[in-house]
């Protein structure tokens, strides 16, 4: 638990200490590593969506120049995975996407090792395909995992079977007794969204070497500690014989959440004793995405005429392609999110990830919580003209306060979104109307809220005190670009200890050097390595403290720690250094360091109404954007004129740090909701093959954004924190959904919302969306439960 | 295939490196002369993490053979300071926070000191334009902006 008195000493905009070297060129990523014992390894992928490998031949690519070694699928034979052990590195027997690598070629160069591919002998006789979920789902459908049962199960409860990789369900009260009441409304929306490719300008990179007896991979990687677990299964070894350094990596997004080219490039270091480096091309890297899944929702709701939900059922289909992946447990956060924003009587959810033969997703930044707000706030939305209420003031009146309970049951403390809604409306007032900028185009304006968690889990850090004052942070926390690694960590070790930030030096992941960590992603690293970090420094406190109590003649607790001194409390300048103690402390026992580990707090939730769910109970973040837009109405071009964010932050620690994320994650978010497309051709294939097809917002599409950071919310965090980055992205396809809905009149109901879709739209060319393969009995799109 | 040798200069020295016909600029600079502050986003000349100027003129060097820099200028982000004192808008870019992930700071810098050098006070429309071809996934753009319009502000005033 945080001393809050360290509080005000840990907020700061403390500029990025890695700043100077990435405006040089200096900065090394995983992708510049190199040299001429570095050997390059390029992949064979199948060009099929679905077909069996009647023949793989790879000894004439043997012969090529410059080739070394040729893994294949019998090389890495364990199965990996989220819940269940599905994956596999390299296909054996059949393929199940287009891009899915079947051997990996390591040559002295990278042109070498791609001509040696051409020389596999790789015959593939296809099979039936399921490309959509609507395929996969229909009667006697082709089942992508043929096997599925004999998988191995990681984390007991799912449900599963056939091409239902995973099923998450809540069923709290009766929700079949407020549909029938006689005094609701009933209301039901159809929703769905494509998918989202994160675009990291690093992409997924891998230099692997064999020493000693033991892999060690330098990773462009989010979790250190999946890369290692993974590599680990895969090649059959001892966990211990893997170890994952990471240096500065050039974005993640999410997509560097899971493992996925690392294993390969350890196989063939092993096979060739030289370092193998593997880097995704830019192709390869949009083909065989972990993409934000596409997804297709169904929601109804029993509404009283002052708007309260009595009931409310949902089915959501998440796509996880032709892995379960990340998905199985992204099931969980449906309940979450769909459950979330607003007061609910009885609910049932339920969650599915569904196998097809298209490139496997992933988490990507807010994961389904962007699209399943997007729904939930047009759902709101047709709630509220449905039983003709204002739709701000059906949120305002409805959003979930103090001491109400989610969809699970938790109880949530504090009153948050009510006053992030007011505090919205002072910042709407303060910078004004835009609608004179939309001249004579459509005008459109909406103001949504949204629920997300932050991804806690365990965390383990040590602190060493060094004998010039400084300290070490030693973790396996990532710096990805977020800042965390830079800022929040030192900024909260430097309070904690009472010296300065600059002298705060924090070790680059290591897992050889640092205790297990979930890795970074999901708004957690500032919370639980923060939390981690706190534990340790109180220990290192602690024992120089008592040191310093001996040598000072003072108790303890008389003591403070500030300006790299301990002094007497109220009389600064008075006491001694940090050096002299440690010196003192060093002829005694030793060097003074400390560990220190955190892990999600014991969270309630109502028992026995939820299956499947790798969460019950969150530590849930909210936020609340307002844009205000204008559209071309004879092209269906959108202009953003003004966005704007009040975000629950907890206690803000950096502040400029976390504009810069809020700036970051809407402008995504408006390529996510306006033109980011990824489609799928018979084949299997996306058809986005790049940036020439694959549109990302540009300088010219971004548009400044005003922001208010909402403090003083509940937060387990250090000082009251909560993560920062990962939910700026959580409501944009939903407040600019909204806001093209209130500009045009029209439905809005799937996402992106290029051009040429909003001139359907206006048109009234558009068919109304519906989804045969959600039953509208909600229990038939369940699994039966034994 | 042959080798072809290459005499260039890159940011003011004298650099020799044996190049593939058929190897762009880009790898030539970051594999032969050993300068990885380029990068490669995408090798197909959208997305300007690998911009250097060549005689002044920005280019995206995947975009170049690294036999065309034959007897050429090449400016990358490695010279962009001068010694140990940042180039304004380097110095800008610490200062307003004005990357995260940096892996297209680089680009993004080479790309906007060429377009301070051609245009020492442009709006805000034309650096946005100037940039459209330097993407950036972590920012959101607005820091890069305020950051070269201040800088540009900064260098007409002699500040």
């Amino acid at each position: 638990m945080s001393d809050q008195s360290f509080a005000d000493k840990a907020v700061m905009d403390f500029p990025r200490r890695d700043a100077h070297d990435k405006v040089t060129g200096r900065t090394r990523f995983t992708v510049d590593i190199g040299g001429s014992e570095v050997l390059h390894a390029a992949l064979l992928r199948s060009d099929h969506a679905s077909a069996r490998i009647i023949k793989l031949d790879v000894e004439p690519a043997r012969k090529m120049p410059g080739v070394r070694a040729i893994a294949t699928g019998s090389d890495v034979p364990g199965r990996y995975g989220i819940g269940i052990a599905d994956y596999t590195l390299l296909a054996k027997d059949v393929v199940r996407y287009h891009g899915e690598p079947i051997a990996a070629i390591a040559a002295d160069t990278l042109e070498q090792a791609r001509a040696a591919l051409d020389a596999i002998e790789l015959e593939l006789e296809p099979l039936p395909a399921s490309l959509t979920m609507a395929d996969s789902l229909a009667e006697n459908a082709t089942l992508v995992h043929p096997d599925w049962q004999d998988y191995e199960v990681l984390f007991e409860g799912g449900v599963r079977g056939g091409n239902i990789a995973w099923e998450a369900t809540v069923e709290r009260g009766d929700t079949d007794a407020a549909f029938a009441r006689e005094d609701v409304t009933i209301v039901e929306g159809f929703y769905e969204v494509g998918r989202q490719s994160h675009v990291p300008f690093e992409p997924r990179a891998a230099v692997a070497s064999f020493e000693d007896g033991r892999y060690h991979i330098h990773a462009s990687t989010q979790v250190p500690w999946t890369v290692r677990t993974v590599t680990a299964r895969v090649l059959g070894v001892p966990e211990s014989h893997v170890r994952v350094t990471v240096p500065t990596v050039g974005g993640g997004f999410g997509l560097k959440f899971d493992a996925s080219i690392e294993p390969c490039a350890a196989v063939l270091a092993r096979m060739t004793g030289r370092p193998v480096s593997i880097i995704n091309s830019r192709r390869e890297e949009q083909m065989t995405c972990l993409s934000r899944e596409n997804a297709e929702i169904r929601i109804r709701s029993a509404v009283t005429s002052e708007g309260e939900i009595v009931g409310r059922e949902a089915t959501v289909l998440m796509d996880c392609g032709a892995y379960g992946g990340e998905q199985v447990f992204l099931t969980t956060m449906t309940t979450h999110t769909l459950g979330g924003n607003y007061k609910l009587g009885a609910v049932r959810i339920c969650s599915r990830a569904v196998y097809t033969n298209t490139p496997p997703n992933g988490a990507f930044r807010a994961c389904n919580g962007v699209y399943n707000t997007f729904a939930l706030e047009r759902h709101t939305d047709e709630i509220a003209d449905a039983i003709g209420m204002d739709r701000m003031e059906f949120r305002r009146r409805h959003v979930l306060g103090d001491q109400d309970i989610s969809a699970t049951g938790q109880v949530y403390d504090g009153d948050v979104l009510a006053p992030m809604l007011e505090r919205m409306e002072v910042l709407r007032a303060k910078s004004g109307s835009r609608k004179d900028l939309a001249g004579n185009r459509f005008y459109g304006e909406a103001t949504t809220v949204g629920t997300w968690l932050i991804f806690v889990g365990p965390s383990a850090a040590t602190v060493n005190l060094n004998y010039d004052g400084s300290a070490t942070l030693v973790t396996t926390g990532v710096e990805l670009g977020q800042g965390t690694m830079m800022q929040a960590l030192p900024q909260i070790v430097a309070a904690n200890l009472g010296i300065a930030p600059e002298d705060v030096i924090v070790k680059t992941a290591d897992t050889d050097a640092a205790g297990r960590d979930l890795g970074v992603g999901g708004g957690r690293t500032t919370v639980s390595i923060g939390a981690a970090s706190e534990a340790a420094c109180t220990v290192v406190r602690d024992k120089l403290l008592g040191v310093a109590s001996e040598i000072l003649q003072t108790p303890k607790k008389d003591l403070v720690l500030a300006r790299g001194r301990i002094e007497i409390k109220g009389r600064p300048g008075s006491g001694t250094t940090i050096q002299q103690v440690v010196a003192e402390a060093e002829s005694r026992f030793g060097p003074i360091s400390g560990s220190g580990s955190f892990t999600t707090p014991p969270f309630e939730c109502m028992p026995g109404c939820t299956a499947g769910h790798f969460i019950d109970a969150i530590e849930p973040v909210f936020a609340v954007h307002n844009c205000e837009l204008a559209i071309d109405p004879d092209t269906g071009k959108v202009d953003i004129l003004a966005y704007r964010v009040v975000q629950d932050v907890g206690r803000a620690l950096n502040p400029r740090a976390i504009h810069g994320q809020i700036q970051g994650g809407v402008v995504q978010g408006f390529g996510y909701a306006l033109h980011e497309e990824i489609t799928i051709n018979e084949t299997g294939a996306f058809d986005q093959t790049g940036f020439e097809n694959y549109l990302l917002p540009l300088a010219t599409d971004s548009i400044p954004v005003e922001f208010d950071l909402y403090e003083g919310a509940p937060a387990v965090g250090p000082f009251g924190t909560k993560g920062a980055g990962e939910i700026p992205i959580l409501n944009v396809a939903a407040a600019i959904g909204c806001a093209v809905a209130n500009a045009t009149g029209k439905q809005v109901s799937s996402m992106p919302l290029t051009p040429p879709k909003i001139a359907a739209l206006i048109d009234d060319c558009n068919p109304p969306l519906q989804h045969d393969h959600i039953s509208p009995v909600w229990s038939e799109n369940t699994i039966e439960r034994k | 295939m042959t080798q072809v040798h290459v005499t260039t200069t890159v940011n003011g020295d004298e650099v020799e490196f044996l190049a593939d016909p058929r190897e762009t600029l880009l790898d030539c600079l970051r594999d032969k002369v050993g300068m990885t502050g380029a990068k490669e986003g995408c090798g197909t000349g959208d997305c300007g993490a690998c911009s250097v100027t060549l005689d002044g003129r920005l280019v995206c060097s995947c975009l170049v053979l690294g036999v065309e820099a034959e007897g050429k200028d090449i400016g990358t982000i490695e010279g962009m300071a001068d010694g140990d004192d940042l180039h304004p808008l380097q110095a800008k870019f610490i200062e307003y926070a004005a990357l995260q992930c940096g892996i297209c700071t680089p680009g993004i810098l080479v790309a906007t000191e060429a377009l301070l050098k051609k245009s020492p006070d442009p709006s805000e429309e034309e650096v946005r334009y100037w940039l459209a071809g330097n993407l950036c996934r972590c920012t959101g753009y607005d820091k890069i902006i305020r950051a070269v319009l201040d800088t540009a502000r900064d260098l007409r005033e002699g500040v």
